[in-house]
């Protein structure tokens, strides 16, 4: 049976992926597009051809930003390139075989896994948001804030009762903006960015008003909020989530004054980090990002990784929001033609040189937003040892400090000692808190402590599938 | 605690611990039964306590359910099809030593 | 460069360099452990946990029945190290399996069985052929392939938790007083007054004993001391799957499963020794063959797969010796750590400690490649 090769294959439909897409086929590429998704649009376009379709007036309702990516979208519809939607790829080559499996149940058609070949990669497959483990966030009724996110696009759900958004970050504001929109009624918002956030930012102020509408839209977010009518509580600190078998209450602390107020919903929110599982399994080489404690592939201008014919774009490379996601992607796939010999070093810098240009300017606001919402250790190590770390294989703060003392400070011995990052999740829940917690054992940086070491299968393939013939 | 604000244009019926589920086509499962209602989809493996879905995108694994007699399906990845019977996800049965 | 002494220096922090530690400090000894932490260096954490006698030592009888001794040894073992630590080791003796796909593989079981008795001179090596209908009603709740046609049954054989082992035994070895220090790599021993300096970058231990038990590196550093030990990398991958009800209550050397109800595949070699990643065709040769075993398996999802370099000596037999020309220096390299963990926590130490050699022990001096490569 002959194995179908590609010139380019991308994973992931978000604005990267898309606009990479657009650019690869405009040159000629025979091009392959996966995603896990049923739908394209990644996360910030969720659902953007059914909300188009069958939610109209609540489309337009979404701000201008969503709709420009039905431009996008269209044109990558019409791009032709090859495009499996619900394909999850679960073990990438190094010679970059790329098998891939249905996310739909294994008693259907669809289920055979498939394999292919591709000359080049583009990883496009966008952020996650950064793990938030506090006393109680197990517990049913506490979530993830894009989860609240993902519901209203993909199902058009808003939440009911006593809803209370905790956290720090221009995403949560994003969130709490939406449902209020959307007519829900928020209890309360508990903003955990540290006093003397914004004097330490204001140096990176500068540079961000060259892009004013970033900063414009996040003062109109700020207003919108303050008018509401929500209690907002700042620098808020210890929050717990409490409740028997579901959340039935949220305490905090502001100043020295611990309160507690009940709720049916707690949405979280600490930052968004990229999803680095699959260049992690690919043994791509990463590196700290201090200012947002995270890890990110190391990469040239035009994404491409330590790892040969590897690119990433978008925010599972650096998380810098849609608009530049999309640059990106443009700027990633014209390399990745001129690699193939389909351009010129030059006509690529010829073609390149607006892009480029674009990209300073939407990425002015970055540094300022960096270090605006830059989380501190203590928002992400929590002071309560019995806190779940690992959600997967249940282990504690505690668990993790103790193994750490008799001496395994590395993430994979720990692993092999307490389990954690061992279950279905692959660390993708505790990975980071993890290096932070054995950091702050040590008194050194998470970049030094490093991270867990990422295996195949990206996602979980059955034994029957792994066993039969592609 | 989520409700649909909107008609939904097509439904299917999907059967959730032996009752009866209409939803809109094109859901996954996970929003599917979060709209209906329940909010706990599985019991741990090692201490049995109750988990929901917490990320809806397919990172965190909590979503997991028996589908169709499938263990650990991320319910929020997969869409709702006639007649698919779901089930809470219970612990194994593990050997006592 | 800072100074330190013990009794012991124990180079290697491996399923052997930790037993042997841990058996060194309850027999009261003032010991140092040292570990490079190097995560390409995985055996000790990426194994099959199988406590294992079938076989293992064709053509060396004096090693079955130092297998045979390890394995009961285990469960005395298991407990007192249990009790330790406060760890569960999940430790299980119900006898071990060795299933048989089609009639070649079938014949050529009952002949490696045979001759195995045969050469056993003390009688006790203990594995029988089983039929088909007896395998099956050893595991009434999952279903035979339609291929397998028979298997052989070892009454010696039982698996454990291989990570938990590890665990247990560096707890208990830290709190019987035992210094572990990571982050440590060897890089020159020196010998003067009976008594060695090994020297780290950062540190110099001195010891009157230092015992080499690091893996793929013991040729190396047993060189330093005058040592010849070849040893030889080979890669084996294994997949986990997610965890079900428990049914497999034997482990095999290809399928077993775990106390949370994981199944672990496995059972690959290949001649690779400079990295640790899977590849395709291993893990789907590994889970094509344990489907034509247990069918059933095909329904459950794989959530994690890995690799590891086994330790190997060119026989696959252990290598026990102390330098002639550096007294007091020893290198233990043995492909079944955790099978004879037991054992060399316990005899070993004694050899190390108090010079106690245990019978026919020179089987395992390395001299014997010399003979087989003269022949």
């Amino acid at each position: 049976m002959s194995i179908a090769e590609y010139d380019y294959t991308i994973i992931g439909t978000g604005p990267a992926g898309m606009a990479a897409a657009i650019t690869a086929r405009k040159h000629g590429l025979n091009v392959l597009v996966l995603d896990e998704q049923p739908a394209v649009g990644g996360q910030i376009f969720r659902n953007i051809e059914g909300l188009e379709k069958y939610r109209n007036s609540e489309y337009h309702k979404l701000g201008e930003e969503y709709l420009s990516g039905s431009k996008l979208v269209q044109q990558f519809r019409n791009s032709g390139v090859v495009y499996l939607n619900g394909r999850s790829v679960w073990q990438i080559d190094g010679d970059l075989g790329i098998h891939h499996v249905s996310t739909i149940p294994t008693d259907q058609k669809s289920s055979v896994p498939q394999f292919c070949k591709t000359k080049y990669l583009l990883i496009a497959v966008g952020a996650m948001e950064r793990p938030m483990p506090l006393p109680g966030w197990t517990l049913p009724g506490v979530m993830a804030c894009t989860a609240a996110d993902v519901l209203y696009k993909s199902s058009g759900m808003i939440p009911q009762g006593k809803v209370i958004l905790a956290g720090s970050g221009p995403l949560l504001l994003l969130i709490a903006c939406r449902l209020l929109d959307a007519g829900v009624k928020i209890s309360a918002f508990l903003d955990t960015t540290p006093r003397g956030a914004l004097i330490q930012a204001l140096p990176h102020l500068p540079k961000a008003l060259r892009e004013f509408g970033y900063l414009k839209k996040g003062l109109e977010m700020l207003w919108k909020l303050r008018t509401s009518g929500i209690p907002i509580y700042t620098g808020i600190q210890e929050i717990e989530a409490l409740g028997n078998s579901k959340l039935e209450k949220v305490r905090f602390k502001k100043g020295m004054k611990h309160s507690e107020v009940s709720a049916d919903l707690l949405l979280l929110h600490n930052g968004v980090v990229p999803n680095v599982q699959i260049t992690r399994q690919l043994a791509c080489d990463h590196s700290w990002y201090d200012v947002q404690r995270y890890w990110e592939p190391i990469v040239d201008d035009w994404g491409n990784t330590s790892m040969e014919r590897t690119a990433v774009a978008g925010d599972c490379g650096r998380v810098s929001g849609a608009v530049v996601s999309e640059i990106s992607g443009h700027l990633s796939a014209l390399d990745t033609v001129r690699q193939l010999g389909a351009i010129t070093l030059n006509e690529r810098d010829k073609l390149s040189r607006n892009l480029r240009q674009s990209l300073q300017s939407h990425k002015s606001a970055r540094p300022f937003l960096d270090k605006l919402f830059q989380p501190r250790q203590n928002q992400i190590v929590p002071n309560k040892e019995d806190v779940l770390v690992c959600r997967c294989e249940e282990v504690t703060v505690r668990e993790i400090r103790e193994t750490v003392r008799l001496g395994f400070q590395n993430p994979d011995r720990l692993k092999s000692m307490i389990r954690c990052g061992m279950g279905p999740c692959q660390a993708r829940m505790c990975g980071l808190s993890v290096s932070e917690i054995i950091a702050d054992e040590k008194q050194i940086s998470p970049g030094e402590v490093g991270y867990f070491k990422i295996r195949s299968p990206i996602k979980p393939i059955t034994i029957g599938q792994l066993a039969e013939n592609d | 605690m989520f409700k649909k604000q909107y008609e939904s244009h097509e439904t299917v019926t999907i059967i959730f611990e032996g009752k009866s589920l209409d939803v809109e086509i094109g859901q996954t499962v996970a929003a599917a039964l979060l709209g209906g209602g329940h909010l706990i989809f599985r019991y741990t493996r090692v201490s049995g306590e109750p988990r929901a879905a917490y990320c809806f995108m397919g990172v965190c694994f909590e979503c997991l359910l028996e589908i169709n007699g499938q263990r650990n399906q991320q319910g929020c990845m997969i869409p709702v099809s006639d007649g698919m019977k779901i089930k809470r996800q219970l612990p194994p049965k593990v050997k006592i030593l | 460069m800072i100074n330190e002494n013990a009794e012991v220096v124990v180079v290697g922090g491996g399923v052997i360099g930790v037993s042997l530690a841990y058996g060194m400090v309850k027999n009261g000894a003032k010991v140092i452990l040292i570990d490079k932490v190097d995560n390409r260096l995985t055996a000790s954490r990426g194994n099959f946990g199988l406590v294992w006698v079938q076989g293992k030592g064709k053509g060396m009888p004096r090693y079955v029945e130092w297998c045979i001794e390890a394995t009961e040894k285990w469960p005395e073992f298991a407990e007192n190290l249990e009790n330790e630590s406060g760890f569960n080791l999940d430790y299980e003796k119900t006898g071990g399996l060795e299933i048989c796909l089609g009639e070649e593989e079938h014949q050529e079981r009952v002949n490696f069985i045979e001759e195995m008795s045969q050469a056993s001179s003390s009688g006790r090596y203990d594995c029988e052929m089983i039929s088909l209908k007896e395998l099956q009603s050893m595991i009434p709740e999952i279903k035979l392939g339609k291929e397998v046609s028979g298997a052989s049954f070892c009454s010696h054989d039982g698996c454990v938790n291989p990570l938990n082992l590890l665990k247990a035994m560096s707890s208990s070895f830290q709190e019987n007083g035992g210094d572990y220090r990571p982050e440590q790599l060897v890089q020159k021993i020196e010998y003067s007054s009976n008594s060695f300096k090994i020297e780290t970058g950062t540190h110099s231990f001195n010891a009157k004993k230092i015992v080499l038990a690091c893996g793929l590196m013991t040729t190396k550093l047993a060189n330093m001391v005058g040592m010849k030990v070849p040893v030889i990398a080979e890669r084996g991958q294994i997949l986990v799957t997610e965890s079900t009800s428990r049914v497999f209550n034997y482990p095999t050397g290809g399928i077993r499963q775990n106390y949370d109800g994981s199944f672990m595949l496995g059972g690959s070699q290949e001649a690779v020794s400079n990295n640790i990643e899977t590849s395709y065709e291993v893990l789907q040769n590994i889970a094509k063959r344990a489907i034509r075993i247990l069918p059933n398996l095909k329904n459950l999802q794989m959530i994690r797969s890995w690799a590891a370099l086994r330790v190997l000596t060119p026989d696959k037999m252990p290598v026990y010796l102390e330098s002639d020309q550096y007294p007091g220096a020893y290198a233990i390299t043995s492909h079944s750590g955790v099978s004879l963990a037991s054992i060399h926590s316990s005899n070993l130490v004694d050899w190390i400690l108090e010079e106690k050699i245990p019978l026919g022990f020179s089987s395992f001096h390395p001299q014997r490649f010399n003979v087989q490569e003269a022949i």
